[in-house]
């Protein structure tokens, strides 16, 4: 018995349709991304853990420094009560605070600055000196961030645009990467945030085609 | 010294050295992402295209999936990686077909860059391209669940067993819905024959 046409069509739509090559160098592009998402995360797991270690040590500090206060003796407070607590300022040793394991160059962030932990690593005198970002370059940067942002993680987006800002200083997609940060930031929760930077993207870009897209993320 | 020039790679997408900080979970994880990507890409972006997607939002698509798979490498269980790269899937699918880009294809897209592997010239491509064109549209025309049972069964050739385990039903209800999913293809494809890209041939 001859097979049916319409089961014969069929199955010959499945085999045009198994012979389908994927775009060339997408599985690497995928690969590079799913890499680069293990690396954001551990950074982001490092960061936070830093953060918390800091204050850990920043609270024993002046835990300790309120202490010492408390049990000076009366005659030696009557005598240089007026000398500040110059302890309460010194910066955690390296006792009190916990030994943070994290790579080298977020580390040294950390280190450089306890209170902007996301300030810069590499926005130094080499960057400036590095030839301006290709728009090739920002439109790869940007896709990064969107897609974090459209894979349901505002943060990731947020850490790429930093490093949009930082690393590249994008100038080409500047209006772009602005929108992407105020949906990032109202997507993570931080529509106060998202709406000031929407009023004054809307301010400074009257003319923008992107104004009526952050005009939308302006509180009343 | 921050390594400035491997930071700018990172940032536009470029393979810089190893990941500094990736690479060394990847490698302690049960399941590694390099073989995640290896075993799994062409299945994600062969459903996501079955699913409606275009070339360019299934490669995305794709990357979405396993961007969400890398983020929770170290809770997939290696015996399963396949049932959660296809829930990924499903879930960015709706998403994307949700969203703004959802194109219907055209030739130009169809063909793009890609040589066909068993390409035997224009005629044989454009073939091959109205093939494709004629079971997306099938494809659109069917209930969302008889429509991913027939991409596991005639698209990735899949068993009934292992169909209901990416579905996450029992085998016979995997079986009667895989049924009547081939029915209505049938039945729309029937609609239909006079579009054969095939011409004459059966």
């Amino acid at each position: 018995m001859n097979p049916d046409p319409v089961d014969q069509l069929g199955a010959r739509l499945f085999e045009a349709a198994r012979s389908e090559a994927i775009p060339r160098g997408a599985e690497q592009r995928a690969l590079e991304a799913a890499r680069r998402e293990i690396g954001q995360k551990s950074s982001r797991k490092a960061l936070s853990s830093s953060r918390r270690n800091w204050l850990a040590a920043a609270a024993c500090v002046a835990l300790a420094a309120g202490a010492a206060l408390l049990l000076r003796p009366k005659d030696a407070s009557l005598g240089i009560s007026a000398e500040p607590p110059t302890i309460a300022h010194s910066r955690p040793t390296p006792p009190i605070a916990p030994r943070v394991e994290m790579p080298s160059e977020t580390a040294a962030t950390v280190r450089s600055n306890p209170v902007a932990p996301q300030s810069a690593p590499s926005a130094g005198p080499m960057a400036a000196r590095l030839a301006p970002a290709s728009l090739s370059d920002e439109v790869s940067a940007l896709k990064v961030a969107s897609t974090a942002l459209s894979g349901g993680d505002p943060q990731a987006a947020l850490a790429a645009l930093d490093r949009y800002d930082r690393v590249l200083k994008g100038q080409k997609l500047r209006a772009e990467a602005t929108l992407i940060r105020i949906e990032a930031l109202s997507r993570a929760g931080q529509s106060e945030a998202a709406s000031a930077l929407a009023q004054r993207f809307v301010a400074q870009n009257p003319g923008n085609p992107l104004v009526d897209r952050a005009r939308s993320f302006v509180h009343e | 010294m921050p390594d400035i020039a491997a930071s700018r790679d990172e940032v536009i997408g470029i393979p810089s050295k190893p990941f500094r900080v990736g690479l060394g979970q990847a490698a302690t994880s049960k399941l590694s992402i390099d073989s995640l990507v290896a075993q799994h890409y062409t299945f994600v972006w062969r459903i996501l295209r079955g699913l409606g997607l275009s070339r360019a939002d299934a490669e995305d698509a794709t990357q979405q999936v396993f961007m969400i798979a890398a983020r929770k490498l170290d809770d997939i269980d290696p015996d399963r990686a396949r049932s959660f790269v296809y829930g990924a899937a499903l879930r960015v699918a709706n998403n994307a077909r949700r969203g703004l880009r959802r194109r219907r294809e055209v030739l130009s897209d169809e063909t793009s860059d890609e040589p066909e592997p068993d390409f035997r010239g224009p005629e044989k491509l454009a073939e091959l391209v109205q093939a494709r064109q004629l079971l997306a549209q099938v494809l659109d025309e069917m209930p969302e669940k008889h429509r991913r049972l027939i991409i596991l069964a005639e698209l990735e050739q899949l068993e009934v067993p292992e169909i209901a385990a990416l579905e996450g039903i029992p085998v016979g209800t995997a079986a009667s819905r895989l049924r009547v999913a081939r029915e209505k293809f049938r039945a729309v494809l029937g609609t239909r024959r006079d579009q054969n890209p095939f011409g004459d041939e059966p």
